[in-house]
């Protein structure tokens, strides 16, 4: 599904160049959970922004479901991104001055749909992660797990084939992150999704299926979690 | 959710700065159009007068009286159809601030001559019939509290009453004008020449003399004709004189002015761009706190373009919410502040739909202006450097 | 403890280009004040400055000012000689001179006509103004001859005045063989033979008596004995009070489009110094919190914030008042709609015009910057420090 080839990009802060990706080359199967990890610096946010389209490589080549992204032109890469790619971040995100259900529908607006359609796909969506009695409310209104919840509604909502999650769960207790990890599962696993996760912890990990370790913008191993024998939870 | 739900949810945001963004703009708007509107006001007296009616006066200036036999010669000649003399009379009312025009003139002549005099209350006959009966214009009525019948004392300052400087002139007011078209005066008072000839001199010894006398041409004969003819006429005096198209007449007015209308144009322009200013500056603070909200919406796959449209639009509610309002409010204000100004100045203070139009183009243009940074910089800005902004 | 100032001019320099806006927001507001201001001061001062005190101005009872007043010849003779208080000169006759005063209409340099004041005037007239007055080119008339004197400020203004030009009076030419200098109004003036003048405009006789006043003479006094004189009666005041009664008319009007000016700009620039403080203090919100948890109280933050909008408003002021300052000079001139004549004068930009910009500006800022401020005061410690 994800195929990088030879990627390089450096970044320039102040006066040093830094080789955030060094010639990092990889694969990645359609339909499974993988987590990225690594030292800080190792470059997994970037390696995910850039199989996001959100930024691009000095110099390889990012395909994507057969895309090769770096053929796209920058509004065609936003509408690939609007139709293709859901995001999740460590800081979630949602707009301020909109509801929980008008920032599931956000993306949804992107997307050819009547009005009528929209709002069924982002209650839908909200449903999916338990939401569904908090559409109203603002943001400010609700507690961190939950708006990492309405994120994640937000990012299935256009039903995209990939989910990209930026430490999902840095900002959140124990409990509202195992929640968001179960869900991310779910939909990997139910709905057939691809989910990159980048995270530090190792716990969070242990939700993934396959591990890709990154250290200096070189890949390092690349494990499998053992498939648990209940799938419960 | 539409597009529009977003813009205005944006603006509301931050209740307290949209609403000074706005007031800024309604004040700005609002005193360009005053501005403006007292500029044009100012020059429109010399437009749309009548070109058949031309007025004589003194070759020297209106501080020099013409005789009053000029008016018999001059209303014998064929191609002058009917003549009417003005005496500007120079009094006051109550007290030397009290400032408007007085005139003694011939009464029936000055109807015959003046159509656009319209009586809105007393009567014409009334005041014809009633020697010392005076037409008033309407706003005279509104600025002194008068009503028909009323009795009005006027000290002479020019022409001080022969019984002493401080006894007044009585006039009975008989008649109210309102005039059909914006460039005549609507505060002037008219009276009967008998009767002010009469007072001043009652044996006929020294008559006074006229300031203007007004000639309506005859139908189909050529004004400058006339107007060579009567000049001709007094070459060489007792007073020589220069007879005008009525709107050059009322242009030397206006002149004076000098360069006041120029003046008050430069701090209309002045105020615009201190508007301009304070909007950008606006909108660039607000735009500036949207940074993180416009890399999410680009990492949803909002286009360049979309997030573009956004900013700008942005700043085209507040131009067109404050530009609305300011200009509802000069709309609005126009007749109070018309009687406002009034004593002070000659002409009548007019909102025209010219000026309006001028002020919804400005505040379309302060909208795309002070959107367009904003704008431009949120569709260039880069998603992970938006996403990586702390604001 | 107090804030230190420090912070507060640091802090201005940080975010450079919204204060800087504001300051210009503020600066176009005390300019356009300024212009008007430095209008009415040289409109005002041109007439208010040049009024003597020891001049008397003897005008017909009832009138207004000298163009509607108006003697026979007689009655002015018999005026000049019923007045001890009149200063003599040398051989015993008053230092007093007739005046007629009419107006010619000419066209101006730039677009349009206007009335110029003209003056028929006495020998007595030039020892009269013998400290204000002076030929600067050409020469003087000949008493009794056609000839005029120009008065310098009108030459800018108005063509065909040079030496050598002739004016026509009804039928008589007049020819200009003098330029002259007077401080005040007069120069703005045509100056020629009184009779000659009189006998040009088929007058009666002249409009006012000018003259100079004995020392210690009571002009209060004088003016009632006049007024109510049976053989002579005449209004009388002294030419302080009579030229600052022909200037009240415009110089009200340019007061009052003054204020309404800087009161309708002023609110502008008010909400703008508002918006800025808000976005300012929204984006330092922290550092609100590290004052308050390192022990400064809210009322020294308060005055702190209020210092920092002050500065704004003062640096608006100096740039606008900087923008204003070359226009200082600058001749210009208008109808004096009481008169309706032209009179020439030159904005000025006087202290006072520049008291007045800068205290306006620093007001603009402190109410721009109260309200701002005062929130930002009333933060507790944790509501400023929480990351949002």
């Amino acid at each position: 599904m994800i195929r990088v080839q030879n990627v390089t990009k450096t970044y320039r802060r102040g006066a040093e160049t830094l080789r955030v990706l060094d010639d990092l080359s990889l694969e990645m199967e359609r339909g499974r959970f993988f987590a990225l990890m690594g030292p800080s610096g190792s470059g997994k946010t970037t390696l995910l922004n850039l199989i996001g389209g959100l930024d691009d490589p000095d110099s390889g080549s990012v395909v994507v479901d057969g895309v090769d992204l770096g053929s796209l032109s920058g509004a065609e890469l936003s509408a690939w991104r609007a139709q293709s790619v859901g995001f999740v971040f460590q800081g979630f995100n949602l707009i301020p001055v909109l509801t929980a259900l008008e920032n599931v529908e956000l993306p949804l607006t992107l997307a050819p749909l009547s009005r009528k359609e929209r709002r069924e796909h982002a209650e839908y969506a909200l449903e999916l992660v338990g939401l569904k009695d908090w559409a109203r409310h603002r943001p400010k209104q609700l507690s961190g797990g939950q708006e990492q919840r309405v994120a994640i509604a937000r990012a299935v909502a256009t039903d995209p084939k990939l989910i990209l999650a930026d430490e999902p769960t840095g900002d959140l207790d124990r409990d509202s992150a195992e929640q968001v990890l179960e869900l991310l599962g779910r939909l990997n696993r139910e709905l057939g999704k691809t989910v990159l996760m980048v995270t530090h912890d190792p716990h969070a990990a242990e939700h993934a299926r396959s591990i890709v370790h990154l250290d200096k913008g070189k890949l390092g191993t690349v494990g499998e979690t053992p498939i648990p024998e209940s799938t419960g939870a | 959710m539409t597009f529009l739900k977003l813009v205005v949810r944006n603006l509301l945001r931050h209740k307290v700065r949209t609403l000074l963004t706005v007031a800024s703009v309604l004040v700005g708007i609002f005193l360009m159009v005053l501005l403006r509107s007292l500029d044009s006001s100012l020059v429109a007296g010399a437009a749309a007068a009548e070109s058949d009616r031309l007025i004589v006066q003194s070759a020297v200036s209106l501080y020099v009286d013409l005789p009053l036999s000029y008016q018999a010669k001059i209303a014998s000649l064929p191609q002058v159809e009917s003549t009417c003399k003005w005496q500007w009379f120079g009094a006051y009312y109550q007290n030397e601030r009290n400032q408007f025009g007085q005139f003694a003139v011939d009464p029936e002549a000055l109807f015959d001559i003046y159509p656009e005099v319209e009586i809105v209350d007393g009567s014409k006959e009334g005041f014809l019939g009633n020697r010392r009966g005076c037409v008033v214009g309407e706003q005279l009525i509104t600025r002194f509290d008068w009503k028909v019948g009323d009795t009005i004392p006027l000290i002479g300052s020019l022409f001080p009453h022969p019984d002493g400087p401080d006894v007044a002139w009585e006039f009975q007011i008989e008649a109210v004008y309102r005039p059909t078209t914006t460039n005549f005066d609507r505060q002037t008072l008219f009276f009967h020449w008998d009767y002010f000839e009469k007072t001043l001199d009652p044996r006929g010894t020294t008559p006074p003399g006229m300031g203007t006398l007004v000639l309506q041409v005859a139908e189909g004969v050529e004004p400058t004709e006339v107007m060579a003819a009567v000049d001709a006429m007094f070459e060489n005096g007792p007073q020589r004189v220069q007879t005008t198209p009525e709107d050059e007449f009322q242009a030397q007015f206006i002149s004076m002015f000098g360069n006041v209308p120029l003046f008050l144009a430069s701090i209309g322009g002045a105020v615009l761009v201190a508007i301009l200013l304070a909007s950008v500056n606006t909108m660039l603070m607000a735009a500036r706190e949207q940074t993180y909200d416009i890399g999410v919406m680009k990492a949803l796959g909002f286009s360049d373009g979309r997030m573009f449209t956004l900013l700008a639009a942005q700043s085209m509610v507040l131009a067109l919410a404050g530009g609305g309002l300011g200009i509802a409010a000069a709309v609005v204000t126009q007749p109070g502040l018309a009687d406002l100004i009034a004593p002070y100045l000659p002409t009548q203070y007019v909102v025209g739909t010219g000026t309006l139009v001028l002020a919804a183009g400005i505040a379309v243009a302060l909208g795309l202006g002070a959107g367009a940074v904003p704008a431009l910089r949120a569709g260039r800005l880069r998603c992970v450097e938006a996403l990586g902004s702390t604001e | 403890m107090l804030v230190p100032l420090s912070y507060n001019v640091r802090s201005l320099f940080v975010r450079r280009a919204s204060n800087l806006l504001t300051v210009l927001g503020i600066a176009a507001t005390v300019a356009v004040v300024s212009g008007v201001l430095a209008l009415q001061q040289g409109f005002a001062n041109l007439y208010a400055e040049n009024g003597r005190d020891d001049v008397g101005v003897l005008l017909r009872p009832g009138a207004t000012y000298e163009g509607y007043s108006a003697f026979t010849r007689e009655e002015a003779l018999k005026l000049m000689k019923s007045i001890p208080e009149l200063a003599e000169d040398e051989n015993g006759a008053p230092l007093a001179a007739m005046e007629l005063y009419t107006a010619v209409r000419r066209f101006k340099r730039d677009e349009g006509e206007t009335n110029v004041p003209v003056r028929g005037v006495q020998p007595a007239t030039f020892r009269v103004r013998e400290s204000e007055f002076s030929i600067v080119a050409g020469r003087n008339f000949e008493p009794g001859s056609d000839e005029v004197i120009v008065g310098k400020s009108l030459l800018v203004r108005v063509p065909g005045l040079e030496v050598g030009d002739v004016v026509p009076i009804n039928v008589t030419p007049f020819r200009v063989v003098g330029t002259f200098a007077c401080e005040g109004p007069h120069e703005s003036e045509i100056w020629g033979d009184l009779d000659r003048m009189i006998a040009a405009l088929d007058r009666r006789g002249p409009s006012r008596i000018v003259g100079v006043l004995r020392a210690g003479t009571d002009p209060e006094a004088l003016a009632t004995r006049l007024a109510d004189a049976k053989e002579t009666p005449a209004k009388f005041q002294t030419e302080r009070a009579y030229l600052s009664a022909q200037t009240a008319m415009l110089s009200a009007i340019l007061g009052l489009l003054g204020t309404v000016l800087g009161l309708i700009m002023g609110l502008a620039a008010v909400f703008t110094a508002t918006n800025t403080m808000i976005s300012a203090l929204a984006s330092r919100i922290h550092e609100v919190g590290i004052l308050l948890s390192t022990g400064f109280r809210p009322f020294p933050i308060f005055l702190s914030f209020l210092f920092e909008a002050l500065l704004l408003g003062l640096l608006g002021g100096v740039v606008g008042t900087l923008v204003v300052l070359p226009i200082n000079g600058i001749e210009t001139g208008t109808t004096n709609f009481q008169t309706f004549t032209e009179v020439a004068f030159a904005f000025r930009v006087t202290p006072a015009v520049i008291g007045t910009a800068i205290a306006f500006s620093v007001v603009l800022g402190l109410f721009g910057g109260a309200w701002p401020a005062w929130r930002a005061a009333r933060l507790t410690p944790t509501q400023a420090l929480r990351r949002h």
